[in-house]
């Protein structure tokens, strides 16, 4: 055999860099796959405008619908007035309750209090809740 | 390098890692004419291991219901960005463990590595191979087609013929008189959690086994030497053998590689050579798709229950012979190993793939 000017360390050296390359490389191929398979897939409607026909929200009730995947709600204040809001508590995330009697939406979670718009009325809640455009079409409630 | 010898450091200060790795590693010495045929348990892992990963992966879009399977595999199929792929691997990984695995009880047989007191390494290797026809059985009918419906009927149908308590066998298997939503349910139970955890018990029973034992080695060549037992335990030794790694690691890794080359160039290529056309359908359990056929490695057992004129001794001819292959070892108790001086059993053995192709060939054109 011929004496080789490579020496046995640095042609461990090299395997080891080429065989971690090969294994960064097939990981990457295996992970992109994987990542995108986990993605979130069909969150809500394209166009994110949600049509809700107009007698599902009497005077002074509420409907609760998904927007975007997530939950929400449309008041009818008085006659007319329609308001929208993101169901979802800006405290912790819980889902907020309807307090007919009150007129006001309470986080069950920790207490959170809003007005019939959305403002903070007390508890931890730190911002108000999102609100959603609505707009009146004849019998329809187009929100989003 | 000196941020990896930090970590090898603490690791060997907490759990002798240097010293693990020189035994079990290094310094684990495997017989010096050890063969290509002797990676097939490492392929089989790694397959096994891929089954798992993609089967995980495919739970959390499927819908075990009779009303939603269908549309959750097709929705897995054709939405889910890689589903496709990640079903493919799953549907043909099933496919390829099987050759794997014929491969593997075929060396084994064939080099008698079955001898020298390991009776319990190949009757635990031969409940695996039942166990992955199981999984293999229970998965088929989980995307609730037409060959999924059919196959399963006539698979399930199969214990009817049992004297007395057949009829009940039948509807215990299914959990009710026909496939319905309870076999869906108990087949999903059985492939996803039950047979795989019976087969990582086994598995590690399995690796036990060989481990303690030690590998029995290629019975070819003029030095080998059929083992005298001793009236004790004995691990079998093999000085001046090849250290398992990094040389036999690298054989290891370059046969997973070609059978992970195989399994992606069907998934590429040919992803339609396991599935006909009634897989493609939704269930009815009203409409039977004619030649309705079981997977490749069922038909022998297909077409045994045919060529018999009563179903009950084609069963028995079946629970027989898989008795006698999982008895082996206890039937087999000559010390001679080597082929050459084997020729009934090679006869046997030739005789008896010849008529596993031949059988398994004449059901798919029935």
């Amino acid at each position: 055999m011929e004496a080789s000017d490579v020496s046995p360390v640095q042609r461990r050296t090299f395997l080891m860099v080429m065989a971690a390359a090969v294994g960064g490389v097939l990981t990457a191929a295996a992970a992109w796959p994987l990542l995108r398979f986990l993605s979130p897939v069909g969150a809500g409607d394209a166009a994110g405008k949600v049509e809700i026909a107009r007698e599902q929200v009497p005077v002074g009730a509420v409907h609760f619908f998904q927007h975007r995947g997530r939950p929400a709600v449309v008041l009818q204040q008085t006659a007319g007035q329609f308001i929208a809001l993101s169901a979802v508590c800006t405290h912790l995330g819980c889902v907020i309750s309807w307090e007919a009697a009150k007129g006001e939406f309470l986080c069950p979670c920790h207490g959170g209090r809003f007005s019939s718009e959305g403002q903070v009325l007390g508890g931890p809640p730190p911002s108000p809740l999102e609100s959603l455009p609505v707009v009146v079409d004849g019998g329809l409630l187009i929100i989003g | 390098m000196s941020a990896v010898k930090l970590v090898i450091d603490f690791l060997d200060v907490r759990f002798g890692v240097r010293d693990l790795f020189a035994k079990e590693l290094s310094g684990y010495l495997l017989p010096k004419k050890v063969n290509a045929w002797y990676t097939l348990g490492a392929v089989l892992l790694a397959l096994f291991g891929l089954q798992i990963a993609t089967g995980i992966l495919l739970l959390v879009y499927y819908v075990p219901h009779v009303d939603q399977a269908y549309a959750s595999v097709q929705f897995i199929m054709n939405e889910i960005p890689y589903g496709w792929l990640m079903r493919m691997l799953h549907a043909v990984g099933a496919n390829v463990i099987v050759i794997a695995l014929l491969l593997h009880m075929l060396s084994v047989l064939f080099m008698a590595s079955y001898k020298g007191r390991r009776e319990f390494t190949w009757l635990s290797g031969f409940i695996l191979f039942n166990l992955a026809m199981g999984l293999c059985l229970t998965g088929y009918l989980l995307p609730w087609s037409q060959l999924s419906f059919w196959a399963t009927t006539v698979a399930t149908d199969a214990p009817g013929a049992i004297p007395v308590v057949g009829e009940l066998a039948v509807e215990f298997l299914r959990g009710g008189p026909t496939v319905d939503n309870q076999t869906l349910g108990r087949f999903f139970a059985l492939h996803v959690v039950g047979m795989p955890l019976l087969l990582l018990g086994l598995i590690g029973f399995h690796l036990f086994c060989v481990k303690r034992r030690g590998i029995s080695p290629p019975p070819f060549g003029a030095e080998f030497k059929n083992a005298e037992l001793l009236p004790m335990f004995e691990h079998e030794e093999h000085p001046g053998g090849i250290p398992f790694f990094p040389n036999y690691v690298v054989k290891d890794a370059a046969m997973i590689c070609f059978f992970l080359a195989l399994q992606l160039a069907i998934v590429f290529y040919a992803p339609t050579l396991f599935f006909p056309a009634s897989a493609f359908e939704p269930a009815d359990p009203f409409v039977t798709p004619p030649g309705i056929k079981p997977e490749w490695y069922f038909l022998w057992a297909y077409q045994t229950l045919k060529i018999f004129p009563n179903e009950l001794i084609g069963l028995g001819v079946q629970g027989a012979f898989m008795t006698f292959l999982a008895l082996l070892p206890f039937i087999d108790r000559g010390p001679e190993r080597r082929p050459a001086k084997r020729p009934l059993f090679v006869t046997c053995y030739v005789l008896g793939i010849l008529v596993f192709v031949a059988i398994s060939v004449w059901g798919h054109y029935s």
